[in-house]
């Protein structure tokens, strides 16, 4: 694993417990990482040569989703006559501990099927982290399935089955917890201290994680750095530059509902029809919280109506399998909005602090970010998030000398928070990209140049992403557009010829803002796919990789296809279940195409050897003249061809020989490579009421070979269309107590259709050696950058900088009326 | 009680009580294209055509239904002979995990019956109680007027064009590379 390095190491006190899974320092090595990669020639194909990478393909669900006949988790309750539905009671008091639960009137009910405390047999007293990671776990395992140390307003529990939703509704209500409350802590600067409250006593977590400190309520303490920061700053030639920003708690809203269906099938085994992105992690976590093997859990995906993150967790499924278990029947459990907004997951809401060194001329001799995150009651993702706010951001500036990153993640009595689209990317981003424009602005110079000067370009050795916690690895850049990315971007923006509006009070401006991200966690993915052909010519083809809305299992289909030469409709693709389908991490860090995919591809290359070995005896030729198209395995010389449809049947049905056709491939790797995004956002503002229009975005991504491009630009924006909530929303506040102060979307002021902006997005094609047919990641870049450009537009149109966001006309305006 | 109710085209008496959720009425009906994204009356996802208005059906009681036609996604194309709307949906890549597409639709729906020829606004406006996490509403957006203008080459009586501007399928293994 090469999750972190040099000052970040893990502790782990207690023999047979992993540890909060970091890694063991490595020195940078430039041989380790040629620049020149081994790359397979059928990898690198010209647009020309591609039959169904890069092509206009249909999304393969589509019809069923426009139809409404797809499949969700829900949609499963009619094949469960016995189907019980579940209800949570959740605490009502931000920090205390339950000392008594009354649940004999809810008991007595009519309808009720079972009723669950945490003393309850049914139910795990094992601690667990809900953070869908790889194995060790890189979160502590701080929180129980129903809890008897509260600590925020919406902790489970008790939790009821019935036969139906309002029963379910009543018992739940009729349930009288008594608590002994304690002092609470909401504000995370004052929570990091030791004359705050205590969230956590001393035996209260396993697998903690480096930098603990829970007597300052601090979960977890990471640093990284390059060169020497310290020394650069105090240079004669330098000027100091310092800075501070601030980012919301967001909701991922995604709008199907967390939703699990649990059972136990006649084989005595447990079954899970889950709304999840990590079905093989949630496997692991529920063998190792109900004490089964693994082998006795399945988890099973179906469609799935957005993650964003919120379901890289285990966040329903214990508690749905634990009433299943108690009342002997299956439940289904669907979390309500208000649980969405108030108990499940939302982005770590951060306040970060940028410093420099820059010399006259523009020259940055050092940067230096420092982040305080609220993880809210528990951990999940705390560290991990919390690395990347560095290790993301920073490496694109890779020519500056001297770099440091710190971190202190820390508790409060408020939300759980946990992993969201860009997991820390979008926080370090803000404050990187503000900043630079700052400094840019402070030196008179243009800040796009500012930017290029110390810029990452092809062949550089990136050390930085290897310097700290999160996904990151050193790595050597192969691929990389952003200079395309920006001139393109500056044109659709329309940089260079801006028109003011005609009303004086009216300003416009256009403001811009890089990014870079990671392609999979460096070193520690793992995807995995089997092909097996039909007699018919076409194909199966199982894959671990978890389509959660991206269109994944459609890229699946178009790496197996350009490979065998078929037409995409003639390869059936079934993903993410687990007693069906190969191994997979699952759907996050922007690894699906790149891992899983690649996993497809080697597949693919194995089953198109045994086709060319059949397609050889059957044409009398020798496998290297051979080759597939058009559904058809030709000859180069003869130009002599046999349909896969005649290999299929003889394959399976000839007289001689017999073989089913199978390819398998599995797919891990060290690389990690960034894709790119350029953003531009043309604001107008009225200087009078601070009121803005954003009037366009637009961005510009390098992506590597997007494998289907118009999906790709879906995924573009959508990210930046909650890059832009996460600009302009006030997310989700608590009050003081620590409540949830959003139930619905209304409440929360989700950007509907009229609210949002027009989005441009624009696909700059490179070629990245170490992905499928060149392709890195997509969909995680364009969320990190619109609260920087629209932070450093209004900046450029009226002067004003607005650091903590959301920006909002209220702030504009007392801006502006500061003498 | 026993309601009697037009879904789709079809007399059906649905056993529900007077109060019960017309969504989760029709979902138990075997209509699961009716989808449930919140608590209530905000998310769009339920939104089913009820006598020619579009409307979110979670927050209306059966009682207040009865009697109506109703229609709902069910009642459009099937996969293998996509309604217009649904075909430009398909072409245009706007859909991701699809979950609110179904309300998207029958908002879309009841535009297109209204104006057939609506602005971009107009379709931003139709549109507005759908929320959607996927998209930005860029694609969609484009789907609407799109399928406006297949609607309107179908009543003027114009082939629908076979190639498409956007997406189309990509039907075989392509040409040999050689
Ligand atoms: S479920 Fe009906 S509008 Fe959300
Ligand atoms: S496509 Fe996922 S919510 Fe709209």
């Amino acid at each position: 694993m090469a999750r972190s390095t040099a000052e970040v190491s893990a502790v782990t006190d207690r023999d047979g417990v992993p540890d909060g899974g970091t890694a063991t320092p490595r020195a940078p090595d430039d041989a380790e990482h040629p620049l020149e990669w081994d790359e397979q020639e059928n990898n690198d194909l010209s647009p020309e040569e591609r039959t169904s990478v890069s092509q206009p393909a249909e999304k393969v669900d589509d019809r069923k989703l426009v139809t409404g006949q797809a499949k969700y988790t829900a949609d499963y309750d009619e094949r469960f006559p016995e189907l019980a539905r579940a209800k949570v009671v959740r605490s009502e008091i931000p920090h205390g501990n339950v000392v008594d639960i009354d649940a004999s009137a809810a008991k007595a009910m009519d309808g009720v099927c079972a009723v669950i405390t945490p003393d309850d047999e049914a139910v795990p007293d094992a601690k667990y982290t809900s953070a869908g990671q790889s194995y060790p776990e890189p979160s502590p395992w701080d929180m129980r399935v129903l809890n008897e140390h509260v600590r925020y307003v919406g902790d489970p529990v008790a939790a009821v089955a019935a036969v139906d939703e309002e029963t379910a509704e009543e018992a739940a209500a009729a349930i009288e917890i008594e608590y002994e409350e304690h002092d609470h802590v909401v504000d995370p600067e004052a929570a990091f201290s030791e004359d705050a409250p205590r969230l956590f006593g001393a035996d209260e977590v396993d697998n903690e994680i480096v930098g603990h400190d829970y007597a300052r309520n601090r979960m977890a303490h990471i640093e990284g750095k390059i060169g020497e920061v310290a020394a650069a700053t105090e240079r004669e030639d330098v000027h100091v530059h310092e800075s501070e920003w601030s980012t919301i708690r967001q909701s991922h809203a995604q709008v199907e509902k967390h939703t699990t269906l649990a059972y136990t099938d006649e084989d005595e085994r447990h079954v899970l029809i889950t709304s999840t992105q990590v079905p093989n992690h949630t496997r692991r976590q529920l063998a190792h919280l109900f004490d089964v093997p693994i082998r006795d859990v399945r988890v099973k995906k179906p469609r799935v109506g957005g993650g964003f993150g919120g379901k890289q967790a285990m966040v329903v499924e214990p508690i749905a399998l634990a009433l299943s278990l108690a009342a002997s029947r299956p439940v289904l459990y669907e979390a309500t909005r208000e649980e969405e907004f108030g108990a499940m997951r939302s982005r770590h809401p951060m306040r970060v602090r940028a410093r420099s060194a820059v010399t006259a001329d523009g020259t940055i001799e050092a940067i230096e970010l420092y982040a305080l995150s609220n993880t809210g009651a528990y951990g999940s993702h705390g560290m991990t998030v919390a690395g990347n706010v560095g290790s993301k951001p920073l490496p694109l500036y890779s020519k500056v000398p001297n770099v440091r990153f710190e971190a202190d993640i820390v508790h409060t009595n408020t939300p759980q928070t946990g992993a969201m689209r860009g997991y820390g990317a979008p926080q370090g981003t803000l404050a990187l990209e503000g900043h630079l424009d700052r400094v840019a602005r402070d030196l008179g110079i243009d800040p796009i140049e500012f930017r290029r000067d110390h810029y990452m370009e092809v062949g550089d050795l990136d050390a930085i992403a290897g310097m700290m916690g999160g996904e990151g690895a050193e790595r050597r850049i192969r691929s990389c557009g952003l200079d395309e990315c920006i001139a393109r971007g500056k044109e659709a923006v329309g940089w260079d010829d801006l028109e003011q509006p005609a009303a004086e009070q009216l300003h416009r401006g256009i403001g811009m803002a890089l990014s870079a991200q990671g392609t999979g966690v460096a070193g520690d993915e793992l995807g995995a796919a089997q092909i097996m052909m039909n007699e018919d010519g076409s194909f199966h083809l199982q894959v671990g990789g978890v389509d959660i809305g991206t269109g994944a299992d459609t890229a699946f289909v178009q790496i197996a296809a350009e490979v065998l030469g078929c037409a995409p409709a003639d390869v059936v693709v079934k993903t993410s279940d687990t007693d069906n389908t190969p191994f997979d991490y699952g759907a996050y860090a922007s690894s699906t195409t790149y891992i899983s995919g690649m996993a497809v591809k080697k597949a693919a290359e194995d089953a198109k050897e045994r086709i060319l070995k059949w397609g050889s005896h059957m044409l009398d030729e020798p496998v290297e003249q051979l080759d597939t198209c058009g559904s058809e395995v030709y000859s180069d010389r003869t130009g002599a061809s046999v349909t896969l449809e005649e290999i299929g049947y003889e394959s399976v049905y000839g007289e001689e020989t017999r073989e089913h056709i199978l390819g398998k491939g599995t797919h891990s790797t060290e690389e990690s490579p960034p894709p790119f995004a350029a953003q531009f956002v043309d604001v107008t503002v009225n200087e009078e009421t601070g009121e803005f229009d954003v009037n366009k975005l637009v961005v510009a991504v390098d992506c590597g070979v997007a494998i289907n491009p118009k999906m790709a630009e879906g995924q573009i924006e959508g990210a930046n269309h909650m890059s832009y909530e996460m600009a302009v929303n006030e997310g989700i506040t608590v009050d003081s107590e620590g409540r949830a102060e959003q139930r619905d979307y209304e409440e929360y002021s989700f950007p509907t259709a009229t609210e949002s902006p027009p989005i441009e997005s624009i696909l700059v094609e490179t070629h990245e050696p170490t992905g499928p047919f060149g392709a890195k990641s997509v969909a995680e870049v364009p969320t990190n950058t619109v609260p920087p450009a629209l932070s450093n537009a209004v900046r450029e149109a009226v002067g004003v900088r607005i650091t903590d966001m959301p920006i909002t006309a209220e702030k504009i305006k007392r801006a502006l009326d500061e003498p | 009680m026993k309601y009697t109710l037009t879904v789709n085209g079809e007399r059906k008496r649905i056993e529900a009580d007077a109060d019960a959720d017309v969504a989760s009425t029709l979902r138990a009906a075997g209509y699961k294209g009716v989808k449930c994204g919140c608590d209530g009356g905000v998310c769009g996802a339920s939104t089913v055509i009820i006598d020619g208005e579009a409307r979110m059906a979670c927050g209306l009681s059966m009682a207040s239904v009865a009697g109506s036609e109703i229609e709902t996604i069910e009642a459009l194309g099937s996969q293998g002979d996509l309604h217009p709307i649904q075909q430009a949906f398909v072409d245009h890549l706007a859909v991701q995990c699809g979950f609110c597409i179904p309300g998207m639709i029958m908002q879309t729906k009841q535009l297109l019956a209204e104006t057939t020829d609506p602005s971009e606004q107009e379709v931003r406006e139709a549109i507005d109680d759908v929320v959607c996490r996927c998209t930005g509403y860029q694609k969609p957006v484009e789907a609407v007027l799109d399928a406006a203008q297949r609607l309107r080459n179908d009543s003027a009586g114009i082939e629908e064009s076979t190639a498409m501007t956007d997406g189309g399928t990509l039907d075989s293994g392509g040409e040999r590379r050689d």
